[in-house]
């Protein structure tokens, strides 16, 4: 192995290395974070569409029946994260990873 | 005149009476007339002595004239089973089950049955091009305000749905960093097809409503109904809508002055009593009376109505239709 393959090897290393770093403290918990972001928006959305799932009589609520056939694995998460919720900072906590 | 006219009013006041000797008298004078009944006891079909069903019927004698009663509960029904129907070609068979009860419960909530009746007056007025004239002959005051104020509630509700959906997905494009592929799509969302079209439908009916459409209150000379009368009008300038005018039913007749009978006298004093409610709606509101109907001693119908019509002081003004 010459000098230059050992360079080119370590180089391939330390970028790998560097891209995983990028990966893990940069583009991975900023992707994270916006698309809890997006699905908390969307848990607000299903709430408002779908309020009388949970016991709060919603005057639209025949109306937005209509998306259920387009909504129905997501209505199912929904659900089931409206359920599962304790608090707050437990949800905002997740990113977090401690 | 515009092309939808309302008649609306207290509970057995006599709108149905009123609605339906209105839409002779535009039949008569040469326009294509739609009289639709909204209330769920539905009587069109007694006034006219002939069966009407959900979809518009030639009234039988009479030439111009059709007739319709609305049915929310099969509206109801079939909208739940048009829901289920896209469902299972949309999702998968274990899902079914669980969001069959969401469509069951949506289906069964008190607003449903005003939403499926709100549904079919759209449908009704949208699909009116053959029809020079529609008469809307309503349900007890408090039902119909609702009713008519569900547009603009509605259209702000949705709207705001729309927006929420339009933020998470625009999050999930963002999220969606270098190579990666966007969980969804704005251009592909079928939800924002869905909430758009609702919203066209409900921004058309508010709209037909301001500006299509003439509302007319049916009240008896006593105390109760000039009270509803007067909160209704109350209520429907809060929406914008503005009552045209009022219709004075079921007037007592005076006895002639010779009679003392226990039934003339009783007659004398309800008449005296009417005139003075009368005189009070005169001085009170600011819509004008356009009609003075006497009340009839048997159920209005046949050529009872004939006579109705003749009381009515509506005008028609055929060049005027839209």
């Amino acid at each position: 192995m010459t000098l230059a393959d050992r360079i080119a090897v370590y180089r391939e290393r330390v970028e790998e290395w560097l891209h995983g770093l990028y990966h893990g403290m940069i583009e991975h918990p900023a992707f994270e974070l916006v698309e809890k972001e997006a699905e908390d928006t969307e848990d607000t959305f299903m709430f408002a569409c779908f309020a009388d799932a949970f016991g709060i009589p919603s005057p639209v609520s025949y109306y937005t029946a209509e998306l259920l056939p387009y909504l129905g694995e997501e209505f199912q998460q929904f659900e089931r994260r409206m359920w599962d919720r304790e608090s707050l900072i437990e949800r905002k906590g997740q990113q977090y990873h401690f | 005149m515009n092309k939808f006219v309302f008649f609306g009013g207290k509970g057995g006041v006599g709108k149905t009476t009123v609605s339906c000797a209105y839409g002779l008298t535009c039949a008569r004078e040469g326009l294509r007339t739609l009289v639709v009944s909204t209330d769920p006891a539905h009587s069109t079909s007694d006034v006219f002595d002939q069966q009407f069903g959900d979809d518009p019927q030639r009234v039988e004698g009479h030439e111009n004239l059709w007739a319709m009663e609305l049915d929310p509960d099969e509206e109801v029904q079939r909208h739940m089973r048009e829901i289920k129907r896209t469902m299972s070609d949309q999702v998968s068979p274990s899902i079914v089950n669980e969001i069959d009860r969401q469509i069951e419960l949506a289906h069964r909530t008190p607003g449903a049955y005003e939403a499926a009746l709100f549904d079919r007056f759209i449908d009704v007025m949208r699909d009116s091009e053959e029809y020079d004239r529609v008469v809307f002959d309503t349900s007890p005051t408090g039902g119909t305000l609702r009713l008519l104020a569900l547009p603009d509630f509605l259209e702000s509700w949705i709207a705001r749905l729309l927006s929420k959906r339009e933020k998470s997905i625009d999050l999930y494009e963002k999220a969606a960093i270098g190579e990666r592929e966007a969980r969804k799509k704005a251009a592909e969302d079928p939800i924002i097809a869905r909430l758009t079209e609702r919203k066209e439908m409900f921004e058309f009916a508010g709209r037909t409503l301001r500006e299509d459409a003439t509302f007319f209150l049916v009240l008896n000379p006593d105390e109760l109904s000039i009270r509803e009368t007067r909160r209704a009008i109350e209520d429907l300038s809060e929406y914008d809508l503005g009552v045209e005018g009022l219709v004075v039913n079921k007037i007592a007749p005076e006895p002639d002055a010779g009679e003392e009978g226990t039934g003339a006298q009783y007659l004398r004093q309800r008449h005296a009593t009417e005139r003075e409610r009368i005189r009070q709606i005169d001085a009170e509101f600011p819509e004008p009376v356009v009609a003075r109907i006497r009340q009839r001693v048997e159920e209005v119908k046949g050529d009872l109505l004939d006579d109705v019509a003749a009381e009515l002081d509506i005008e028609v003004a055929p060049g005027a239709s839209v």
